[in-house]
């Protein structure tokens, strides 16, 4: 072989040369060699599964090459490497079908954060103070590992986790059965555990339905923002848009059921508001379980629109019911949830599917952390509970009390400035993810695919952490996988199942809900909806999410209290005006948003900002809405009552700048509806 | 001929026999180019924008003013011609994408681990692979951003283009030098020759 097919074989193109910084070679950066073979300019498209919410999209990630810059042997410099510049919806999966929503485009800044934890990192400060030190992984896993040793009775490590349907709730699960410790609790503040329940008693099947909108000519949904945050959003999207366009000549309608207008009910074509928590009883009424007479009495709906839209839904088949969100965050959640299966019953539209995904997750029941007062090793994967969950159920005293914790993440957010030990996960363009969604395709699909790209930062994947820590204990324990791919590989493949049938049980009979605070003290429903930018607070450190505008009322990087304009006017209060909002657990203040579409006795506020920690652009900014939540619960399953606090609320002054809206005005002639 | 070449005086000539209003500014725009070459100051890191630093640096990107390149190590072109290496052996990506690319150290220890290691310049050479740093070439040809031009070298590969149309005969050069001027005539004629687009948005996009 000549020497120039030996050169052909081997060399590996290296880099761009930077324009020359005025002829002087001293001034330009200190350039590594790149690690891997880089074509200047030339994009790669690679997939791979955004982690945001439960959907378990596909994303299709634009890689190519960028300096990056990174310290070697301690010189600083940049290196040329294939990264991930643009996030897309992969056209081939089944549940995104191409599409991707704004959570999900944003997703690539967790990559990119100036304020990403780059390292493993030891607690210098006092616990929640937030100062932490940089550490060597060798050093932070054998600490990791020798916390864990030091424990006499394993009891007394808790695990604590967001509920996802992939390959990371085995890992933690087998870890903590092979330890001898308690399974890990997966809490996450708007999870559907009732709506589980319900399916699974009426159904089968305990987990979340898909639905057929593509064949629905009538679609009613109770609370469910199935176009916003509910559910899995991208392929709702997607087949809504079916729904609409198509079939040729078929629009289809979509009535809403809420007190407040979500995105959802922006689309819809009639709008129907009814007293918090008696949403089951007009499902019930219009599915002949009820007079319209006697579900006016309860609902407040007219009698006359239960019997147009009985006779519409019988009319305009196939019809279809959804039920989530507010709706089942009631305390007689169970009820409302079975209601609408019993509606879907009567319409007999057979819209109702389930992917054949084998088990369902076990839910967290009531009280999930109180296991915290007793741990003495407490390791936080992806989970905040320091931010998303009641005062009462003082997850911060636990927190402060228990002796050693470690967290996963990339960020230190409320919960990790509590912990001892960081050990920083890849974001998820640099690990192997999988996914197995619940909802959103019929077709069961398991996904499991490798990183995008390389590492930017001193991170190592979690899976290969809890491994080497396993190894690393006094009395080893070896993990049914060596690295985190095969945890990512070994995600099982979905079971195929029976398709459900209604088994035709009875909904259990009507309660009241209950709520917080008397009606005398609290006059006002509270509302704490999941944000269209931040879901429960979990990307609030996303500025590009910060910037996005609500899409109800435009409003952005603020907090904010929604108020009827009728109520409003009584009370004296304009937009961007403080007020502050007391419940039996405490007061936030923050500016309002005078807002047409929300019931006069109901007051509602975004979930998502005012966390005490979380990076430069979430820090200390805006309100916590779940610091005003009483632990009231459903009272069947036990899961938390979000939508049942009540509150008062108060103008506490002027507006101070802190409310920021994107578009103008509200109305077409302001000037005419001058509120002071 | 560049506009500039021939000094202040020539150009100031011409200028004022084209443009006399003009001439003078044109005059004063090139006394500040020629003297803000040496001052670089420090851009703060906390905003990003695409603005210049200062006038001289807008103007002189305008105008596409480099400094000549120094090179860290005196790369002789035509002493690895002459020994058989071909253009694609180290600027390996031109077929493949928009941009040749400059070959990392890795390409030039492929050989030089073996050859010629005891010459003082390939000492230096390896001396840079055993850092893991890559020798700090300095950019020759490329395109003024005011250009808003995206050159992508492999339609002209795949045209059958030789490289030395566009740069030189490289059989002659050590280090690579600007000796064929990149001017938007210099393209379209070539484009215009070989009956390739001459649509704006075929290079400004």
């Amino acid at each position: 072989m000549d020497r120039r097919n030996f050169i052909k074989l081997t060399a590996v193109t290296g880099t761009g040369a930077a324009l020359a910084s005025c002829g002087n070679p001293e001034h330009q950066l200190i350039r590594f060699v790149p690690d891997e073979e880089i074509t200047p300019g030339l994009a790669e498209w690679k997939p791979s599964i955004c982690p945001v919410c439960g959907a378990g999209c596909g994303v299709n990630v634009r890689v190519m090459d960028a300096d990056i810059s990174t310290v070697r042997n301690g010189q600083p410099g940049v290196v040329r490497m294939n990264v991930a510049k643009k996030l897309e919806g992969l056209a081939t999966d089944p549940i995104s079908r191409g599409g991707l929503c704004a959570r999900g485009q944003a997703a690539i800044q967790l990559t990119y954060h100036p304020d990403r934890v780059a390292q493993p990192m030891k607690r210098t400060g006092a616990r929640g103070s937030g100062s932490f030190a940089p550490v060597a992984w060798d050093e932070a896993i054998a600490e990791l590992a020798a916390k864990v040793d030091g424990l006499d009775d394993k009891k007394a490590l808790a695990i604590v986790m967001r509920p996802r349907r992939g390959s990371r709730q085995a890992l933690f699960a087998e870890f903590a059965r092979r330890v001898g410790a308690p399974a890990p609790v997966a809490y996450e503040l708007f999870a559907d555990d009732v709506l589980r329940q319900a399916n699974g008693a009426t159904y089968g099947k305990a987990q979340r339905a898909t639905y057929d909108l593509a064949k629905a000519r009538y679609v009613i949904s109770f609370g469910a923002d199935f176009l916003g945050t509910w559910g899995s959003v991208v392929a709702q999207n997607a087949a809504f848009g079916d729904m609409r366009q198509g079939r040729r000549g078929v629009r289809g309608k979509l009535v809403q059921v809420e007190a407040r207008m979500t995105t959802t009910g922006a689309s819809a074509d009639e709008w129907v508001p009814t007293r918090p928590g008696t949403e089951g009883v007009l499902a019930l009424a219009l599915a002949g379980k009820y007079t319209p007479a006697d579900a006016e009495k309860i609902t407040g709906v007219p009698a006359k629109k239960i019997e147009r839209l009985a006779k519409e839904l019988a009319e305009q088949k196939p019809a279809l019911a959804i039920v989530g969100g507010p709706a089942l965050a009631h305390t007689n959640a169970l009820f409302t949830a079975m209601a609408v299966n019993e509606l879907n019953a009567a319409l007999a539209g057979d819209l109702v599917g389930f992917t054949p995904n084998g088990s369902a997750m076990a839910a967290p029941g009531a009280q999930p952390f109180q296991h915290l007062a007793n741990a003495r090793v407490l390791l936080v994967d992806e989970a905040n509970p320091a931010y998303d969950t009641p005062p009462a159920w003082k997850v911060r005293e636990a927190l402060e009390r228990i002796p050693f914790i470690a967290s996963f993440g990339s960020f230190v957010d409320d919960t990790s400035a509590y912990a001892d030990l960081i050990l920083p996960d890849h974001s998820f363009l640099e690990s192997w993810v999988d996914a197995t969604p619940e909802s959103g395709s019929l077709d069961a699909k398991t996904t499991a695919v490798g990183p995008a790209m390389k590492p930017i930062h001193d991170t190592r994947a979690t899976a290969d952490v809890l491994i080497a820590v396993a190894g690393k204990l006094k009395a080893p324990i070896e993990l049914p996988w060596k690295t985190a791919e095969e945890v990512a590989k070994s995600s099982q493949p979905p079971a195929a199942g029976r398709p459900p049938s209604a088994t035709g049980r009875q909904a259990p009979a009507w309660n009241e809900p209950a709520f917080d605070g008397s009606a005398s003290d609290f006059p006002f429903h509270f509302l704490p909806y999941a944000s269209p930018a931040f879901g429960d607070g979990s990307t609030a450190h996303l500025p590009w999410l910060q910037e996005l505008p609500d899409p109800l009322t435009s409003a952005m990087w603020s907090s904010w209290v929604e108020i009827n304009p009728k109520t409003a006017e009584k009370m004296g209060i304009a937009d961007g005006d403080l007020v502050d909002v007391t419940s039996s657990q405490g007061t936030l203040r923050a500016p309002a948003v005078v807002f047409p579409g929300i019931a006069p006795d109901i007051v509602a506020m975004p979930v998502g900002q005012g966390h005490e920690h979380f990076t430069r652009y979430a820090s200390k900014r805006g309100a916590n809405a779940v610091r005003l939540l009483a632990p009231i619960t459903e009272q069947e399953t036990g899961a938390l009552a979000w939508a049942a606090t009540r509150v008062r609320i108060a103008r506490a002054g002027d507006g101070d700048g802190s409310l920021i809206l994107f578009a103008g005005e509200k109305y077409e002639k302001p000037h005419e509806r001058e509120i002071r | 001929m560049r506009c500039w070449s021939g000094g202040l005086k020539a150009c100031a000539a011409r200028v004022a026999r084209v443009v006399p209003p003009f001439g003078a500014a044109c005059v004063a725009t090139l006394v500040i180019v020629a003297a803000a070459c040496g001052s670089q100051g420090q851009v703060s890191d906390d905003v990003f924008t695409p603005a210049h630093r200062s006038f001289g640096s807008a103007a002189r990107d305008y105008f596409n003013i480099r400094p000549t390149a120094q090179q860290p190590i005196p790369f002789p072109h035509k002493t690895h011609l002459a020994k058989g290496a071909e253009c694609t052996d180290c600027h390996e990506t031109v077929e493949r994408g928009p941009v040749a690319g400059i070959p990392s150290v890795k390409t030039c220890m492929v050989c030089h681990s073996q050859i010629a290691t005891n010459r003082p310049l390939i000492k230096e050479v390896t001396a840079y692979s055993d850092k893991g740093i890559d020798i700090p070439w300095q950019r020759v040809y490329g395109f003024s951003q005011e250009a808003h031009v995206r050159f992508n070298h492999a339609p002209h590969i795949r045209a059958k283009v030789e490289c030395a149309t566009c740069h030189g005969d490289m059989k002659q050069q050590t280090v690579a030098e600007r000796k064929v001027d990149h001017t938007m005539g210099f393209c379209v004629n070539c484009h215009r020759q070989n009956n390739a687009s001459n649509d704006c948005l075929t290079c400004h996009f």
